[in-house]
């Protein structure tokens, strides 16, 4: 079956839309940091926020009256890959429109407050307002009111992978041809109390930059925003092929399943990685993996100018594959020290030759998926 | 029949056998222990046990006990690190896989709304009065909605990919759907596949703050009915192309053969009051199964009994199938949320093997607005063939699924 991005939309820290955060990549741009801090204990952490400007266009809708940020992003994004691919919504459109959420963390800015308001006050002040938007499939379902799909949305949770899941997910939804369209978003807010999770992980990197491949990992910084492609089966970038991994119980075998994804997805022709690496461990099981199944191949990795928007991050990627395959351009690899042995996307934005761009994730909570994209 | 985005029908179809499945919920450990309680109408609601719930309006629940539940980690060390959520995934899947050894997934598709959410309870609770805890990590790890179905996995060396689905309560049948349609398709020859969900306070709290919940029994589809109360559990299926399950001598316990789902846009929280959004799932499920619903002889209905979801489900039924039974096995066990859909078709499944109708406990008084042939109380013997589960969620997001007894 043909899978093809007929659209994609984009709302990152570095800014929204996918022609301004592509050029901002080119020109090595990276977001800048902000501070949050714990409201509990007085902790601040580093984290690439979505500036609120990125979402001035978005329309008015009475769902999004008290979303949290999370739904914002998504609508943004999925919006905009809708009017990237110039498909205006009618009903005959959305009923032949499935809806994919890859979800992380959810909607934790909400999530947090609610349950705050019980741990302090009991149970009696908990909101009826709040507890709706915690749950993991209110973003989707806020989206799918505005496009009015009447039809199959699934959320899906899981960690950095579960973007490529989700376009896995939409594969297999289109196989009924009673689809013509599946939209695939993947979105992240960020919130201190995340931010102190990975830090209690020791994943967390005290100040960027996020140093990609460098042993010993030095950790990350969190950022949000949301990705969404829409997938059809007319357009200029192809899904080739999906590899649904598996899940590593233990970090080595991370980079074997890598290898693995990896020298499944090789089919011969000029290809690119997209990495996940993000200054944590999963770097060192993408390096070995390269290594291993494509030593030849040059190497990006968005994070270290994005930061790790985790449940958006493998959609991210995505688009990053398809831009390089479409404009023949891969922007610079940032902060990677010379001594790591991969090849690189160059020092500033350069010509590619390549046919194929494979995204590749490992991520943090076990998944392990890739893909193959051509033009 | 609306315009479809759910199977048309036009895919090459295979057939989708169920041939093992595994339970655990109130009613029982197993699905021996279950169908115990489904033919007794037991009430297995009880005082919540496991948090305060001094300030809020309902006070019971359907929980797993504890006793039991971790009396059977076999690995000690490793298994006090995992939610009791990744237990009860491991024990539903241990029953399912003692039935079919051979069975080794190629996807696996789990449905579930909270994970292990308790321990992120945890994790929040510590870090406000003590500033954190040592175990933070590990709550931390644990706590994410695939770690149950990883962990589980990994107890029984499974290691192909899986896809955790969070539509709200009608997670788990959506899993089961969505699995079922990759069978079908021809694209997978194995897909395991259920749901689970624990008991949590953010989530137990969250529903009582709708004021969804009950201070009274849960009575489905009474006239009088005031609310749901929570449960918890997990279900695991195991799903596989039926001629290849057959050429391996696999038992079928039964079939699948139909799938719906419909996103309904009215409301984050309230169904249309038309039924609307019920009423295209069960459709398109018909239509997935090529069956009118006069083939259904036994309907097992979301029947949460809040007003609004039974009014909604109740018309919707009563205008498509007319006087077919139905019953909400909620009043038993309570709502499972992400597991409510899985454990449901697994009590379908029970009745189609066992050829019963599981009782609505707690019923009393017909609702005048809308005309159900409700089991009502008692479970009573029935030939019944082809049966639907529906599930229904935040969300609007709206599932069914239909079973059939297996016929060689």
């Amino acid at each position: 079956m043909s899978l093809r991005i007929a659209g994609m939309g984009w709302v990152t820290p570095i800014g929204h839309g996918v022609e301004a955060v592509w050029d901002r990549l080119l020109r090595g741009e990276e977001a800048i940091t902000q501070t949050v801090s714990d409201a509990l204990e007085q902790k601040k952490y580093p984290v690439f926020t979505v500036p609120s400007v990125a979402l001035k266009d978005l329309p008015p809708h009475p769902r999004l009256r008290r979303a949290s940020a999370i739904s914002r992003f998504a609508a943004a994004a999925g919006l905009d890959a809708l009017v990237y691919a110039g498909v205006k919504i009618d009903a005959e459109i959305s009923n032949r429109m499935a809806l994919v959420f890859a979800i992380a963390n959810g909607g934790v800015v909400y999530t947090k407050r609610f349950y705050h308001d019980v741990v302090e006050s009991g149970a009696q002040s908990a909101s009826p307002l709040l507890f709706p938007e915690t749950v993991f499939n209110a973003p989707a379902s806020h989206l799918a009111a505005m496009l009015g799909i009447t039809g199959a949305s699934y959320t899906l949770v899981g960690d950095g992978a579960v973007g490529l899941l989700a376009i896995k997910m939409a594969e297999d939804l289109m196989v009924n041809e009673a689809l013509d369209y599946c939209l695939v978003v993947g979105a992240e807010e960020a919130d201190w109390l995340l931010c102190d999770a990975y830090h209690k992980w020791r994943l967390l990197k005290a100040q960027p930059p996020i140093e990609p491949f460098r042993q010993p990992p030095r950790g990350m910084i969190l950022s949000e925003g949301a990705g969404a492609v829409l997938l059809a089966r007319k357009g200029a970038i192809a899904i080739d092929t999906i590899h649904p991994g598996a899940n590593f119980s233990r970090r080595q075998e991370a980079s074997e399943w890598m290898a693995r994804i990896l020298a499944d997805l090789a089919d011969g022709q000029p290809a690119i990685v997209i990495a996940s690496a993000n200054g944590t461990f999963v770097d060192l099981a993408e390096r070995a993996a390269v290594l291993r199944a494509m030593p030849e191949v040059v190497v990006y990795a968005p994070k270290p100018a994005l930061g790790e928007s985790v449940g958006a991050s493998a959609i991210w990627q995505v688009i990053v594959g398809a831009q390089a395959l479409g404009t023949k351009q891969l922007p610079p690899l940032l902060h990677a020290i010379p001594e790591i042995d991969l090849r690189f996307s160059g020092p500033s934005a350069g010509r590619i030759l390549a046919h194929n761009a494979i995204v590749s994730s490992c991520s943090l909570n076990q998944q392990v998926a890739g893909l193959r994209l051509s033009i | 029949m609306p315009t479809s985005n759910a199977s048309n029908g036009k895919s090459a179809r295979g057939r989708v056998a169920v041939v093992a499945a595994g339970v655990i919920s109130p009613l029982g450990f197993g699905l021996a222990e279950t169908l115990d309680s489904l033919r007794a109408a037991r009430d297995c609601i009880a005082p919540v046990r496991r948090f305060r719930v001094d300030q809020c309006r309902c006070k019971t629940a359907g929980q797993v006990p504890d006793e039991r539940l971790l009396a059977h980690r076999e690995n000690e060390r490793k298994a006090r690190r995992l939610h009791r959520a990744s237990h009860m995934v491991i024990w539903a899947l241990k029953e399912a896989l003692a039935q079919d050894v051979q069975f080794r997934p190629e996807l696996t598709v789990i449905g579930t709304t909270s994970g292990g959410m308790s321990f992120g309870e945890d994790y929040y609770r510590s870090l406000h009065q003590h500033g954190g805890s040592r175990r933070s990590p590990t709550w931390i790890a644990n706590y994410l909605p695939q770690k149950a179905v990883v962990n589980a996995q990994a107890a029984f060396g499974i290691s192909g990919p899986c896809q955790v689905i969070a539509n709200a309560c009608a997670s788990g049948t959506n899993a089961m759907g969505h699995a079922f349609e990759c069978v079908r398709s021809g694209k997978y020859e194995r897909v395991l596949t259920g749901g689970y969900d624990a008991l949590s306070e953010l989530v137990f709290v969250g529903f009582d703050s709708l004021q969804a919940a009950t201070p009274e029994k849960c009575r489905p589809f009474d006239r009088d009915r005031t609310g749901m109360v929570l449960g918890e559990g997990a279900a695991i299926l195991a799903l596989e192309n039926l001629e290849t399950a057959r050429s391996r001598g696999a038992r079928i316990l039964v079939e699948i053969t139909g799938y719906g789902i419909s996103t309904d846009n009215h409301h984050l929280t309230q169904p249309d009051p038309s039924g609307s959004g019920p009423r295209q799932a069960m459709e398109l499920a018909l239509h997935s199964a090529r069956l009118s619903a006069k083939a259904i002889d036994y309907i097992n209905a979301h029947g949460t009994a809040t007003p609004l979801n039974d009014a909604a489900e109740g018309k919707a039924i009563a205008e498509l199938f007319g006087g077919a039974p139905v019953s909400s096995t909620k009043g038993m066990m309570g709502h499972s949320l992400g597991a409510a859909g899985a454990i449901e078709a697994i009590i379908c499944m029970l009745a189609l093997e066992n050829q019963f109708l599981p009782p609505n406990i707690n019923f009393r008084n017909q609702d005048p607005d809308f005309d159900l042939n409700i089991v009502a109380n008692e479970s009573r013997a029935a030939n019944i063939d082809i049966v639907l589960s529906n599930s229904f969620g935040f969300g609007g997001t709206n599932a069914s699924i239909i079973m059939q007894k297996f016929a060689a």
